[in-house]
């Protein structure tokens, strides 16, 4: 029983990685760019799920889209300016130490405003728990995971039946290509570079209630995103749904069976064991060639 | 005047398709070979027989009196077989006399300290004027110039050069051949594929026709471009338009 | 290359050594410990820079190696009971800490250097993570709770005085050993390596021996530095030591100077130092915000480093008209 019960809560975890890796997969797949602003992001998104809670009283929940949008809109501009000059002037390494700046600067100015405190989310339904035979699951997670696979579903959809999706997925496999055939592929970038950083926002929200959050944590966001493209493969939410789900299940097992503090060291070493053996996933490349 | 490389009987099959056929050659040491043939007629083919990246089918090919069977590539290398690629590769941010270091230090079985090979490499092709330039700064033909220069400072006595003057200006044309010649003069034996007739002809003392796998001609430069087989099977028109 | 530029450089060179080897006798202790902890950074930065800076391989993990520095130290002295007060009683513990540092990391290095890029950055980092929780929750290392370490310092020596002259020394030494290896013949194959392995692998550079080499070699002079600076605390637990921002100062002290130049990491080191500590000793909230600004404002503007971009824009110029 123990065992189901670690079962369930690794996967209801797993959820909120999947959604929490989504975006910066999406950007690593088709721009080549390791994103370390996604974690900042994804935090910039619960606090802004707080403020809309505490000033206006909106659901965490029904705070997911005004998030969503408006770091959709940051993170555009943000491809078109830095991201875009970064790459141009310099390299795609140095996009990597770009964004880590970034998101040194967004950390402080979100200690800066906030304080460096934990913060929680704490809506009404947030005590109560579902019980289901003997399993037991906060009704948060539960709501949580709900929504990490509605977002996970629509994102799905996008990417297979809209214009902008089959453009997404055609620059991934082949940038050039595609500008051959007519696409705008900076538009594109920074389109999806807006969705990414959406994606975080929107997990962000999703987070606030699940879990407590500091500016801090933004650098353990980013990590566990990087280990979830690693475990499922780049550029698909398939991958990052079966990565997260991995990663989850790691991380409660470890919780229960070895010691709650060596969790961090058995993603860290799955991780370096995947690099090795595994280069490109479990499921090998969803999309384009791994760099 | 020994004999460098020697192929007799060189045949490549892969799976039912022979790419090679029968093909014999003897290079002699200090001369100047180019090897021509329309596209697909094995000329590639032949190069990476020779520097091993394929094994023979039959056949076999010695270099210097020795029969080179399955040696590695990098083994080819360090005995004195070297390649100058068309797509040069160079060490974007190191300076071309750091590039022909490299070379120099790691490939080189030749006499004196790596900067002294180095620096004789960078005369021989005509680099001084750029030594310390890096290599990202450079223009399409200085960089073939490079990649002749970096092959040349491993010190080989064989150098293959893939279209050295494929993509280059008329006037860079003439420095490459000048480069040639005076990688030749170092005492080096060089076999050249060119699509560039007028460089074929001006530079190369014996030159090899291929087609379709199979050695149409050898000859001097005036005797190949007169063959009818020649004309027939790879020019297609008479020889004087081309060299027009 | 003209003569004169290089004596100049020499004697700046012999200058700096002079003001360095009295400074302390002039300066506030204050003062003295950011000397001290300049000393220290740049010779971490020049570290990291012998593999990440000549290879490429960027390591996200060296912190890893100073923290395995400072509590194999910390355990070999405990074991050996040394006494207080002698500087003779780091000489085992630092050694055996090096030792320990040098069979890790050469352990490591061959399955974790066939990653490239990204990948070998985050391995790193997560092998620094692995090395932190089980420093933190193996219970006979001790980090978590925290361990001691005798002072060495002679008496009438004050402390900060000196681990001044030991990083001082060590960073000299650091700085000699980049040299000797720009110069050598395995400076210019890890070079090639950086700028095309698969090409200087067909060039017959040993690239395997090589990486590994560099790779040990930069994780044992930062275990060494990491040894000494656990003395410096006296009292150490694992987050005193592994701590993720010595890993990243690493790198982006190297990027401000010059990644892949020989003087690069320490001119970094002192900008951002003075910056931080001196400048704007008094705004600590806004620290972050600065490096990171500092970070983004160089790679945007000064791709190479401040050494990188004087030297591909002027000084090549200029010794290109001396010749």
């Amino acid at each position: 029983m123990l065992f189901l019960q670690t079962l369930v809560n690794g996967l209801a975890l797993g959820g909120l990685y999947a959604l929490a890796a989504v975006g910066f997969s999406l950007v690593f797949g088709v721009l080549g760019i390791v994103n370390l602003t996604h974690g900042i992001f994804l935090v910039a998104g619960s606090y802004g799920a707080l403020l809309l809670w505490e000033h206006l009283g909106i659901d965490p929940i029904l705070s997911i889209p005004p998030v969503a949008i408006v770091l959709f809109g940051v993170g555009y501009v943000y491809q078109r300016t830095i991201i875009h000059w970064a790459v141009s002037r310099a390299s795609l390494v140095a996009s990597l130490v770009v964004t880590f700046g970034v998101a040194m600067i967004i950390r402080n100015l979100l200690q800066l405003w906030f304080g460096p405190d934990i913060r929680t989310i704490t809506p009404s339904y947030s005590f109560s728990s579902v019980t289901f035979f003997d399993l037991r699951i906060d009704l948060v997670r539960l709501i949580a995971l709900g929504m990490s696979l509605v977002v996970l579903l629509l994102l799905t959809a996008l990417l297979r039946h809209t214009h902008f999706g089959r453009s997404i997925r055609a620059t991934a496999q082949q940038p050039l290509a595609a500008s051959l055939c007519g696409l705008d592929v900076e538009r594109l970038y920074a389109k999806t570079f807006g969705l990414g950083a959406a994606l975080a926002g929107a997990s962000g929200a999703i987070i606030g209630i699940v879990q407590p959050f500091s500016p801090a944590t933004e650098a353990g966001w980013t990590l566990n995103a990087f280990i979830v493209v690693v475990l499922g493969g780049i550029g698909s939410p398939a991958g990052a749904l079966l990565g997260g789900v991995l990663l989850g299940l790691i991380n409660t097992l470890t919780a229960q069976y070895i010691a709650p503090s060596m969790t961090n060291a058995a993603m860290f070493l799955v991780l370096v064991a995947m690099l090795l053996f595994r280069p490109h996933g479990l499921l090998g490349n969803a999309m384009g060639e791994s760099r | 005047m020994s004999v460098v490389l020697q192929g007799t009987g060189v045949t490549k099959i892969f799976g039912g398709l022979t790419a090679m056929a029968e093909v014999d050659f003897t290079l002699e040491e200090g001369g100047i070979y180019g090897l021509i043939g329309p596209n697909g007629a094995g000329k590639s083919t032949l190069f990476n027989l020779i520097t091993g990246y394929y094994p023979l089918t039959s056949g076999d090919i010695a270099f210097g009196g020795r029969s080179l069977g399955t040696m590695a590539t990098y083994r080819r290398n360090q005995i004195g077989i070297a390649r100058a690629f068309q797509i040069s590769k160079p060490f974007p941010a190191l300076t071309v006399l750091e590039n022909v270091t490299v070379g120099a230090m790691f490939g080189g079985h030749g006499r004196g300290s790596a900067s002294d090979i180095a620096r004789h490499a960078i005369r021989t092709a005509g680099l001084e004027d750029v030594a310390h330039r890096h290599a990202q700064e450079l223009t399409v033909g200085t960089l073939r110039k490079l990649e002749i220069a970096r092959a040349i400072a491993t010190g080989p006595k064989l150098l293959l050069a893939d279209e050295p003057c494929a993509g280059l200006n008329p006037s860079e044309t003439v420095e490459m051949v000048a480069c040639l010649r005076s990688v030749r003069e170092q005492g080096t034996t060089i076999w050249l594929v060119e699509h560039d007739m007028r460089a074929v002809t001006q530079v190369c003392e014996r030159i090899f026709v291929i087609d379709a796998g199979r050695k149409v001609a050898e000859g001097t430069p005036d005797e190949v471009v007169n063959d009818p087989h020649v004309i027939s099977a790879y020019l297609g028109e008479p020889a004087e338009s081309i060299l027009a | 290359m003209t003569a004169t530029p290089r004596k100049l450089f020499l004697a700046f060179i012999v200058v700096l050594l002079a003001i360095g080897a009295v400074l302390p006798g002039y300066v506030s202790p204050y003062h003295t410990r950011v000397v001290m902890g300049f000393f220290m950074f740049a010779g971490l930065a020049s570290a990291w820079n012998i593999l990440g800076g000549f290879s490429g391989y960027w390591s996200f993990g060296h912190a890893a190696f100073f923290g395995m520095g400072a509590f194999g130290a910390a355990k070999i002295s405990t074991a050996l009971g040394a006494a207080a007060g002698s500087p003779a009683a780091m000489i085992l513990p630092v050694a055996g800490a090096t030792l320990i540092v040098a069979v890790f990391a050469a352990l490591i290095a061959y399955p974790i250097l066939r990653l490239r890029g990204i990948f070998f950055a985050i391995a790193m980092l997560g092998v620094s993570q692995v090395v932190t929780e089980l420093v933190n929750n193996v219970s006979w290392i001790g980090g978590g709770v925290g361990v001691f370490m005798p002072s060495p310092v002679p008496a009438g020596t004050r402390p900060e005085v000196f681990y001044y002259y030991i990083f001082g020394a060590l960073l000299l030494l650091i700085i000699l050993v980049t040299y000797a290896i720009r110069r050598s013949k395995i400076g210019y194959g890890l070079l090639a390596i950086r700028e095309d392995e698969d090409t200087a692998k067909m060039l017959g550079v040993p690239t395997e021996h090589y990486k590994i080499a560099s790779f040990v070699l930069s994780g044992v002079l930062v275990g060494i530095l990491g040894a000494v600076y656990g003395y410096s605390l006296g009292y150490m637990s694992t987050g005193s030591v592994l701590r993720l921002d010595i890993g990243l100062n690493m790198i982006v002290f190297c990027i401000i100077g010059g990644i892949g130049t020989i003087w690069g990491p320490v001119l970094g080191t002192a900008i951002m130092l003075f910056i931080t500590q001196v400048l704007l000793s008094g705004f600590l909230d806004i620290h972050l915000m600065i490096t990171g600004g500092i970070v983004v404002l160089m790679i945007l503007l000064m791709p190479s480093g401040v050494l990188g971009f004087f030297n591909a824009k002027r000084w090549i110029r200029f010794r290109e008209r001396a010749r």
